[in-house]
């Protein structure tokens, strides 16, 4: 933006027929930058269908070797892939899928108790980190409605493809993602002497200004320590798998995962569960994107 | 729609309620519209802004909170990151690095912050920005106050 206009070269009824706001050289660049965003983006929705894995290995075809191999062992565990839009916001979409998914088919009620309760842990840390409750508030009441329709046998009851719908519409899924968001720095900024050094060594920034450069506004991709505090806050494990190019040196392909198993801020005794280091979300990274992966047998 | 409504209605009684609280700003709703604001800051103190009043206008999205309200200033003002001519303010938070965690009433605190300190790396009015960058500071300060004393002030009569 360096070389803007020093001289009034525009007429004054060009300007005027632009906008009543005048000559906005910035916005303009940023509404050009949205539109060409909304038109990737409209070629594929927030969450697609769930796809047979085969559909990965069809679009490398003519690529990488390693990677199709890669593909075939992923085949041996993996069932189907359910994309999600690349716009900088699909580990949150992906997470909140495939947790909601899990919550509609498990209709685990001590797992939604649990939940919940770290949801309000969630409301008092930002309370306490000082952000006004209008902010955030909305956003927390819509993650909580979308939590209480996946139970069934009530009036307010949504099926699976209703989930799947509202996964795709805008006011709920972008409501969704902001929830996360606002959870995911409160927990940042919470434990901001154990997040430091990570932050440190990615963007040389303060936590606080982390916080607010990149996890807070919409489309601000990802990164371990996003996952590793949505995962702590919410208490919810997440395995993350990793298709890449890496290769190890004995010749046998591996696909590598991690589990981002939450810390034990309350033990999840109470309800006797074991499946605690057993993530029932699994998410396949592949640099710069997250899709949702499904188990066989799961 | 239905959101942003709600949204801008609970900063409406916030704004309503913490009136005293922050006496630099005084922020508005247009009567008929709450997607239209208009905002009158003081110039910081120690500032070239010092003693004028700035008046905002802002103009709410649909998709507020997830987008940023776009504002612009009214009153001329001599400040790197504003345009001379159409008041655009060139601030991240009204850009890339926006989110529902600000509100108008932040946005203005974020602006007089913007005011005491420009970046003049980032230009929208250029000349202010080279006076600064070749380290002149005082003929951005007298350009400045001159213009704060031309459009900010009350005229004397």
């Amino acid at each position: 933006m360096g070389d803007k206009e020093k001289e009034p070269v525009l007429e004054d009824d060009a300007m005027g027929s632009c906008s009543a706001w005048g000559n906005f050289e910035d916005d303009d660049v940023m509404q050009q930058q949205c539109s060409i965003q909304d038109d990737e983006a409209k070629k594929f929705p927030y969450v697609g269908d769930k796809e047979p894995l085969s559909s990965l290995a069809a679009e490398y075809q003519s690529g990488s070797p390693i990677l199709l191999e890669k593909i075939k062992v992923l085949d041996e565990q993996y069932a189907a892939i359910r994309r999600t839009r690349g716009d900088g916001n699909c580990f949150f979409r992906g997470f909140m899928f495939s947790y909601l998914e899990h919550i509609l088919e498990s209709q685990d009620n001590a797992e939604i108790d649990r939940v919940k309760a770290n949801v309000e842990r969630s409301r008092k840390a930002l309370q306490t980190l000082g952000y006004a409750e209008l902010t955030f508030e909305d956003f927390f009441t819509l993650f909580l409605e979308q939590l209480e329709d996946v139970i069934q046998g009530k009036e307010t009851s949504i099926s699976h493809e209703e989930l799947v719908l509202r996964s795709r519409d805008q006011s709920v899924s972008d409501y969704v993602v902001m929830f996360f968001r606002f959870v995911t720095s409160a927990e940042i900024q919470k434990r901001s002497e154990f997040f430091e050094p990570f932050i440190m060594g990615l963007t040389n920034t303060t936590v606080e200004q982390f916080c607010k450069s990149a996890v807070e506004p919409m489309g601000e991709e990802s990164d371990h320590v996003h996952i590793t505090s949505l995962s702590d806050a919410l208490g919810i494990p997440i395995r993350v798998v990793y298709l890449d190019r890496s290769s190890c040196d004995t010749g046998g392909v591996s696909v590598n995962h991690h589990d981002f198993i939450p810390v034990a801020t309350d033990l999840p005794n109470a309800s006797g569960s074991t499946e605690k280091n057993n993530p029932f979300i699994t998410l396949l990274y592949r640099p710069g994107h997250y899709d949702i992966l499904y188990p066989k047998g799961g | 729609m239905q959101a942003s409504r709600a949204r801008l209605f609970k900063e409406y009684k916030e704004v309503q309620r913490e009136k005293t609280a922050d006496p630099d700003i005084q922020l508005v709703c247009d009567d008929s519209n709450i997607f239209k604001w208009t905002a009158l800051i003081k110039g910081p103190s120690e500032t070239p802004y010092e003693g004028g009043v700035f008046q905002l206008a802002f103009s709410v999205p649909e998709q507020y909170p997830l987008q940023p309200p776009q504002v612009r200033f009214l009153t001329k003002i001599f400040h790197p990151n504003v345009h001379f001519k159409t008041g655009e303010i060139c601030l991240d938070i009204l850009k890339n690095a926006w989110s529902p965690a600000w509100t108008l009433q932040s946005v203005c605190r974020a602006i007089i912050a913007l005011m005491a300190h420009p970046e003049p790396d980032s230009p929208l009015n250029c000349d202010s920005g080279n006076l600064l960058r070749s380290g002149d500071v005082r003929g951005y300060q007298s350009m400045a106050r001159m213009y704060t004393r031309l459009a900010a002030m009350p005229k004397k009569g």
